[in-house]
């Protein structure tokens, strides 16, 4: 027959200094593990949202990223009309040639960061769906124009609707701001390719290309026909696979989280632990009389075990509501963070926790809890009733 | 012609103490005045909630009275601050508790030592002393020995070694006996004795225990706060010994009324 | 002094509980030194490897807008200047890794040591260097993470430039935090024209050394002047702004790491807090007995406090020594495999030890000052009343 669940809740109650002290013990270490777990999902979701999975990313062999890569107009003339890729209402091939340079942008804050500058035709805005303009307009192509992405607005100087904006090696209008739903284009400044090509005195005018196919079937005769052509050293990369690819170096900061749930958690499990077997060691007369009663060994073990993890539940809580808040305050104070996931380019995503997090966070609190309190309640359930009593 | 009469050790002028508990006023002492002799052994004596231990207190400077004055040694102790008090114990009381009298962390000699710390004597000679002190009380076999590994009445005998060892004038002892069964209480009680007579120290005891009559000089009666004088403290102690299940007669002297064993 | 054994025997009283409080203290102080590592890398990098003569003249738009490599010979033209390179980024990743994991640079090798006389490269590694055309040098760093050693033949595909190298290690640049891998110019430069391409035209960065701390500001206003209406216009900054700047997008991940330091850093207090005061409760009666006895308010306080001190103390130093030997075995695991790459970045230095020990010395303090007060604070019948 188990301890009722009061059993285990009144006795929190009855020292709450010492409860609320164990609870802030769990909650901090809820807190770091929140935030940091919140970092890597905000920024990995920038880059699930970037990439649209019906399109391709073509670019030099041995490119990481469009940044790096090199392509010539006559491949881009040549692939413009492969077999497979789909067309608009017009019957143009969504195809997408695109230049992308990283000049130096100055933050609002008067710092300088590389800031994604991608040459582009009106094309793009098909190619890429996702991308919307939301204020103003499209730039109009050799007007020295520009359109720049909602996050670049609110981190760079000098972004704003109708300002002339300085960057490369001329001043360019800011004539539109873009969204894409959260995904990294929210980071980039979209000009014309060739005004972009020729300020950044590029012998080789685009970089890549980004194309849409016509179905799913497609995927794979196109990418084997662009990476085999023996003309230009080319690979053809699902958009999808592409942006996966640079999510990965988020993950070096996972390293970060496992050693924080392994050490602050053991240790915060130690605290845990040292609070309950005091609690044991009070109780001992107490738990001498319950076995006596008639509870058995189990029924003591599940309640101490029902107090730890109510202990840890009440952690986590005030952990998730601190963590929030937190967010919220660094968000206020910093504005946006920037991350650079690959060289030279600058991502700036703003701290968002998931519910994933959170969920990672409790579980993270509950293994605390559990954990801390197995020693105690294994002891507090191998007392023999009549050294319990004895004790008193 | 009689020689003038040593001053008394300990004299309480009109001492009364009240704290609030609560909502409560509590009189834990009304008005009480004593003067007891140096190189006497006095018992106070009561039920409890009769004031004894606080009146303890007061003698040995734990506690400070909310009116009346309280002289011991010569010093008045309403003229010291708690820092002062503390420092005036550490030389000139040594203190037995009926509970945690033993740190039990440290040996018997190092428990014995414990209160040498507070002098500037070298780790050498604080040890000696406590070897010496623990020889007094016939524990010397037992140096090493942690508290828990002690009987009770041993215990005790550990704490009475480490208040004689800085050679204090006045030894206070707040129910030494009362966790002791009546064998280890009567050697208690003898060895207590044995200080007054041996070394000519000032031995005052609170207690409950109705064979103290038996060993002390002066026994002091309470009650509600109140120290009772003539026929109520005669009733008192009549009714201590009837308590006692045997009536018997007190070989010591005790309130004055001798009685044959 | 005389009551350090009282201390001692107090910490002793409960075995368990002292080993638990300092297991938990030792580990999160390590934990902290881990993450200390980060800022106090960058702090290193910026005070070890950044001189207060060397320039950085580069594209005013960014470094990915390059200049000329010819533009190098008017700069060491300019008054002061005693030495310049023209560095290009190579951008190359290292076969096993899959991607960039370190900056690579194509340097002019006669001149690179002179604009770098302070880094610690010895003069016979410099001279290889200059010697072998498909030589590099390779920070320390680097050499440690994928286990390299001198003489080794290392791959770089680049991935700014259409060619892969095979370049063998000659030197190493003597410093724990030096990330970088140098290589000759002229090497790349032939092994694109041997495509048929035309060479290594373009430098991303000249680095000049200034003669003298104060001509530096001459010598940017006449290079910025220099290159003033050209295709190219420089805009010219010191090292140390360089460094700043390039840092400065890191920014955020350090506040994030300091704020995550801060937390663990409490929690480390409450947990010892939490002991300190369980341990002055449990002790009450004895207290009140020490106190009768004679002991002052002060003494109480001290001992009380010592105990947790000495506690904090004893494990926050054995978190640091920890750290400093699980760095050293992480160092050499990470050489296993690129997952595990990332841990090659925990270097603990001098500042992050004497951190660590600050942090356990106040953990003690700010954890045990509340307890040990009141304790001590109490009086000894208020206490005595209590217990009995």
């Amino acid at each position: 027959m188990p301890l009722p669940l009061s059993y285990s809740l009144r006795n929190l109650q009855a020292r709450p200094g010492r409860s609320v002290m164990t609870a802030c013990i769990i909650a901090l270490v809820v807190v770091a593990c929140a935030l940091l777990l919140g970092l890597i999902s905000s920024l990995k979701q920038t880059f699930v949202r970037s990439g649209n999975p019906m399109n391709l990313v073509v670019m030099r062999k041995g490119s990481d990223n469009d940044g790096a890569s090199q392509l010539a107009v006559q491949a881009f003339q040549a692939i413009r009309f492969f077999d497979g890729i789909a067309r608009d209402a017009a019957d143009q091939p969504l195809v997408s040639p695109e230049l992308v340079v990283q000049p130096f942008f100055r933050t609002r804050g008067g710092g300088r960061e590389n800031v994604l500058v991608r040459g582009v035709e009106p094309v793009a805005l098909a190619v890429h769906e996702q991308v919307r303009i939301t204020q103003g307009r499209m730039f109009t192509p050799s007007a020295h124009e520009a359109v720049v992405g909602r996050a670049v607005l609110g981190r760079y100087a000098g972004a704003e609707l109708g300002n002339e904006l300085e960057f490369g090696r001329g001043r360019w209008k800011v004539v539109g701001i873009l969204e894409a739903g959260g995904a990294s284009f929210e980071s980039e400044v979209w000009v014309d390719v060739r005004e972009l090509a020729n300020d950044a005195k590029r012998p080789y005018p685009y970089s890549g290309i980004r194309l849409r196919v016509a179905t799913p079937a497609d995927f794979e005769p196109l990418q084997r026909r662009i990476g085999d052509d023996p003309r230009y050293a080319l690979e053809a990369l699902r958009e999808t696979d592409y942006y996966a690819k640079q999510a990965k170096s988020a993950n070096a900061l996972y390293v970060l989280v496992v050693g924080i749930a392994v050490l602050a958690g053991i240790g915060a499990g130690f605290g845990a632990s040292n609070t309950m077997y005091a609690a044991v060691q009070a109780r001992t007369a107490e738990i001498g009389t319950l076995r006596a009663l008639g509870f058995s060994r189990g029924a003591i073990l599940s309640a101490f075990e029902i107090e730890a993890v109510a202990l840890s539940l009440v952690g986590f809580l005030l952990g998730a509501v601190a963590a929030l808040a937190l967010s919220r305050l660094l968000e206020w104070w910093l504005g946006s963070l920037a991350f650079g996931a690959s060289t030279f380019t600058t991502n700036v995503i703003t701290l968002h926790l998931s519910s994933a997090d959170l969920a990672g966070a409790c579980g993270l609190a509950l293994t605390i809890g559990i954990g801390g309190g197995l020693g105690p309640a294994w002891r507090a359930a191998r007392l023999r009733p009549i050294e319990a009593l004895r004790k008193a | 012609m009689q020689m003038r009469v040593a001053e008394p050790i300990i004299a309480i002028h009109h001492v009364s103490r009240r704290y609030v508990r609560g909502v409560d006023e509590v009189h834990a002492l009304e008005d009480v005045s004593l003067s007891i002799p140096q190189g006497h052994f006095a018992g106070f004596m009561g039920p409890s909630g009769s004031g004894k231990s606080t009146l303890l207190n007061l003698v040995s400077g734990i506690d400070r009275p909310t009116s009346g004055e309280v002289i011991v040694a010569g010093q008045r102790l309403n003229d010291l601050s708690e820092d002062e008090l503390a420092h005036w114990r550490a030389r000139h009381v040594g203190l037995i508790f009926q509970f945690f009298n033993l740190i039990p962390v440290l040996s018997s000699r190092d428990n014995v030592a414990l209160p040498l710390l507070l002098t500037h004597l070298s780790k050498a000679e604080r040890l000696r002393r406590a070897e010496v002190a623990l020889g007094i009380v016939d524990l010397g076999h037992r140096l090493h020995h942690l508290p828990r590994t002690l009987s009770g009445g041993e215990q005790q005998r550990v704490a009475i070694a480490r208040a004689i060892v800085t050679d204090p004038d006045l030894i206070v002892a707040d129910e030494p006996t009362g966790d002791l069964d009546a064998r280890n209480a009567e050697a208690i009680l003898s060895l207590l004795r044995q200080l007054k007579q041996d070394f000519g120290k000032t031995v005052v005891m609170v207690t409950h225990d109705p064979r103290a009559l038996r060993y002390v000089d002066d026994a002091y009666h309470l009650d509600k706060g109140l120290l009772l004088e003539g026929e109520d403290a005669e009733r008192a102690r009549a009714a201590l010994l009837v308590a006692a299940g045997h009536g018997a007669a007190p070989t010591g002297a005790a309130a004055g009324v001798r009685a044959q064993p | 002094m005389k009551y350090l054994g009282l201390v001692f025997a107090n910490l002793r009283r409960s075995k368990l509980r002292s080993a638990m409080t300092g297991a938990a203290i030792m580990l999160a102080v390590l934990l902290v030194c881990l993450l200390l590592t980060m800022p106090a890398g960058l702090d290193a990098l910026l005070d070890n490897l950044a001189s207060n003569t060397r320039i950085s003249v580069h594209n005013k738009a960014g470094i990915v807008y390059s200049m000329p490599q010819s533009f190098v010979r008017k700069v060491r033209q300019v008054d002061g200047v005693a030495a310049a390179a023209a560095i290009t980024w190579f951008g190359g990743a290292y076969e096993e890794a899959g991607r960039v994991t370190f900056p690579n640079f194509a340097v002019e090798v006669e001149h690179v040591g002179a604009v770098y006389p302070d880094y610690p490269i010895s003069a016979e590694h410099l001279a290889d260097f200059k010697r072998y055309r498909d030589g590099a040098l390779v920070g320390r760093q680097i050499m440690r993470k994928y286990r390299w050693k001198i003489g080794d033949r290392v791959t770089l595909r680049s991935t700014v430039w259409p060619v892969n190298l095979d370049v063998r290690i000659v030197g190493e640049i003597a410093d724990d935090h030096s990330p970088y891998l140098w290589m000759s110019t002229e090497y790349v430069d032939q092994a694109l024209k041997a495509q048929g391409r035309e060479g290594l035209g373009i430098a991303n960065v000249v680095w000049a050394r200034a003669s003298d701390p104060s001509r530096v500001n001459a010598i940017m206003r006449a290079v910025d002047e220099l290159s003033r209406n050209s295709e190219a216009e420089t805009a010219c900054e010191t090292e140390k702004s360089f460094f700043s700047n390039m840092f400065g997008s890191l920014q955020s991940f350090v506040t994030i790491i300091l704020i995550v330091t801060a937390l663990v850093s409490l929690c480390i207090v409450f947990i010892a807090a939490n002991t300190a005061s369980m341990a002055v409760r449990e002790r009450a009666g004895e207290i009140a007995v020490l106190k009768a006895i004679g002991f002052g308010r002060r003494v109480i306080f001290a001992t009380l406090l010592a105990e947790t001190l000495l506690l904090s103390a004893l494990a926050g130093g054995a978190g640091v020594l920890l750290a400093v030997a699980l760095t050293r075995a992480l160092r050499m695991f990470s050489g296993w495999s690129e997952a595990l790459g990332p841990l090659a970045v925990f270097i603990i230095t001098g500042p992050v030890i004497v951190q660590g020990i600050v942090l356990s010395l106040c953990v003690g303090m700010l954890a045990g000052v509340v307890p040990a007060y009141g304790a001590a604070r109490k009086s000894v019948a208020e206490t005595l009343h209590e217990i009995f």
